[in-house]
């Protein structure tokens, strides 16, 4: 796939990938680029995604806590939040109707 | 006190720390010392003598001029201008002394049958007056060439103009001549207190001029009103 | 692979983006993690420390939330009618500025326009033709060049300095090390200013200004040879000083931080009038 295209596309609908990873279960940084890897989505860099986590956390989607791993250092678990909830749900429904628009417009028979 | 004092040990670092200038300062008596070694018995201690106070007249210039840039600063950090400038007279007596110790060592050391102790006054009457000398330069001439060059003509006037002229008794070094005429040729007393008044006459008139400049250079404005 | 070097950029650079410590601290920590987890190069993960910093700030929606502005308070510095002459042409003409505490007064204007003379006869270096200048409390000066002694250390300036003030040795050296790192500069012990690059010296030049805390500053472009991080970290110490009640006077010829000052000298026109 063109990289280019695929960072475009992906940094419209990074935070809702990442709000319905969490959806799942809480989760830090470096597991989310890895779940968003094996989802196909390639790699995602820190650069890219701990901004991303920042803002949702800033604007309530998510809530954040620092806790001592068994093994590693301390991370930052980032967990969904009520209102993040609602917002994932609502923008999962728009975009079902935004891409099922864009598949209709690329199947479309050239006319003749 | 404790400022004067701060003023003086930072002054002294600046000069210690001048190494090659040093190692000159050092060695420039010793080229006069060495160059009438041969002649006269008294002749090397009355050029060993003016070798010093041209060496500390310089030096006294060079800092003097190098301490220019600071002194308003350290003015409006609180210091008088008395700290300033006793703090620099300070430092560079206590230079003088440590620079004209080892040629009083040597003068000891190298000659015989002369006045011991009044070729160490002649020496410290020496760091005494060629230090204001050469702050006085540096107060009145802020570029440090034209403050060489009247050096030169002062100590190069002093060598060649005859001692025994009145208008030698103007500059500030006869007394050097004098005092070393009573330590080597064992003259009367008179010589004695001539050269000792004329050197503690100049050495306190120049000092005073001294403290007088930078008084008047690092002034209270009066257009500046400051009310703590 | 050692990411220190990396990872103190990014806590400098999110700093001079106006990221306050605790969100500093998390960002830099979980960055560390990161690394740690990934095993790669910072570079590769997160780019330049500045870009990144850049990133998160902007995922803050804006730089440097700062606290609301306080009043004013009494006047520190009050300039009145002053004029200079250099050569029967007019250099300053009836100027007048007043600086209160917790304000920062810019001095602007194009080169000649007088602002070095205006700035040194408020701090009393320089007689006026005419006019007064009132300070009220004590006066700290940072001078464009110079001011330094050329065979001191940075150590030994603050001891001298220090004096003036009224600070033991100990005192003055902790002082001046403790202002020297709001410019990210840690002096060196025995390094003498003559060996220090321009911009390290105006460093010095500007701890030296502020020693002793005197109520009225000023500084005449102190930021030559700065790069550009340690410029932006010299208008949040100018910025920290307001705040803590300071009279600020800064001369400058760059304009894009006006909005950040409360009063603005214009000398270009001087000389038409």
């Amino acid at each position: 796939m063109n990289q280019e295209r695929r960072a475009q596309w992906l940094r419209g609908v990074l935070d809702l990938c990442v709000l319905a990873l969490l959806s799942r279960g809480e989760s830090y940084g470096y597991e989310l680029s890895q779940a968003l890897r094996a989802h196909g989505l390639g790699a995602v860099q820190g650069g890219t995604l701990y901004p991303v986590l920042l803002r949702l956390q800033r604007s309530g989607l998510l809530t954040a806590h620092w806790r001592e791993g068994g093994t590693g250092p301390a991370r930052k678990y980032y967990r969904i939040s009520p209102a993040g909830s609602a917002a994932l749900r609502a923008a999962a429904v728009d975009w079902s109707a935004f891409a099922s628009s864009v598949g209709t417009i690329l199947r479309e028979e050239p006319k003749r | 006190m404790s400022r004067t004092l701060v003023v003086a040990e930072a002054a002294l670092r600046e000069l210690l720390r001048r190494r090659t200038v040093l190692v000159i300062l050092l060695l420039m008596p010793l080229a006069f010392y060495l160059s009438r070694r041969g002649d006269h018995l008294g002749q090397s201690i009355r050029f060993v003598c003016l070798g010093l106070a041209w060496a500390l007249s310089t030096a006294a210039l060079f800092a003097g001029s190098a301490a220019r840039g600071i002194e308003p600063r350290l003015r409006l950090s609180g210091y008088g201008s008395r700290h300033l400038v006793l703090g620099r007279l300070l430092a560079l007596w206590t230079v003088g002394v440590l620079l004209s110790t080892p040629y009083f060592l040597l003068v000891l050391a190298d000659q015989r049958d002369v006045r011991y102790g009044a070729i160490a006054l002649i020496m410290a009457l020496t760091v005494f007056v060629s230090v204001p000398f050469g702050l006085l330069l540096s107060a009145v001439l802020p570029r440090e060439l034209e403050g060489t060059l009247v050096l030169l003509t002062v100590v190069g006037l002093q060598m060649v103009m005859n001692p025994a002229g009145s208008a030698t008794r103007a500059l500030p070094f006869w007394f050097s001549r004098e005092l070393a005429t009573y330590a080597v040729d064992h003259t009367d007393g008179g010589y004695l207190t001539r050269g000792l008044i004329h050197g503690l006459v100049f050495g306190v008139a120049l000092t005073v001029l001294v403290v007088a400049a930078a008084a008047v250079r690092l002034r209270q404005r009066r257009h500046l009103r400051l009310a703590i | 692979m050692n990411h220190e070097p990396w990872l103190a950029a990014l806590t400098g650079e999110l700093r001079r983006h106006g990221v306050g410590p605790d969100l500093t601290g998390h960002v830099v920590a979980e960055a560390a993690t990161h690394l740690l987890d990934s095993g790669e190069s910072p570079l590769r993960v997160f780019g330049a420390p500045e870009t990144y910093a850049r990133a998160v700030v902007d995922s803050l929606g804006g730089p440097d939330v700062r606290p609301p502005r306080r009043q004013p308070g009494p006047v520190r510095l009050a300039a009145r009618g002053i004029t200079k002459r250099y050569r029967g042409r007019t250099v300053l003409d009836r100027v007048d500025l007043t600086v209160r505490a917790g304000q920062i007064a810019a001095v602007v204007g194009a080169n000649g326009a007088g602002k070095s003379t205006f700035l040194r006869i408020c701090a009393g270096l320089l007689s006026p033709d005419a006019g007064t200048v009132e300070v009220h409390g004590t006066l700290g000066y940072c001078p464009q060049d110079g001011g330094t002694a050329e065979f001191l250390s940075a150590d030994e300036h603050f001891v001298l300095i220090g004096a003036g003030r009224g600070l033991g040795r100990a005192e003055a050296r902790r002082t001046g090390r403790a202002e020297a790192s709001g410019l990210a500069w840690t002096p060196p012990r025995r390094t003498q200013a003559r060996h220090l690059s321009g911009g390290t010296r105006q460093k010095l030049n500007l701890v030296l200004a502020r020693l002793g805390e005197p109520d009225v500053l000023l500084l005449d472009e102190p930021y030559q040879g700065f790069d550009r991080g340690t410029y932006l970290d010299f208008w949040h110490e100018v910025w920290r000083w307001r705040d803590a009640g300071k009279a600020v006077v800064v001369v400058t010829h760059l304009l894009n931080q006006l909005d950040r000052v409360d009063v603005v000298l214009d000398l270009s026109g001087e000389r038409a009038a």
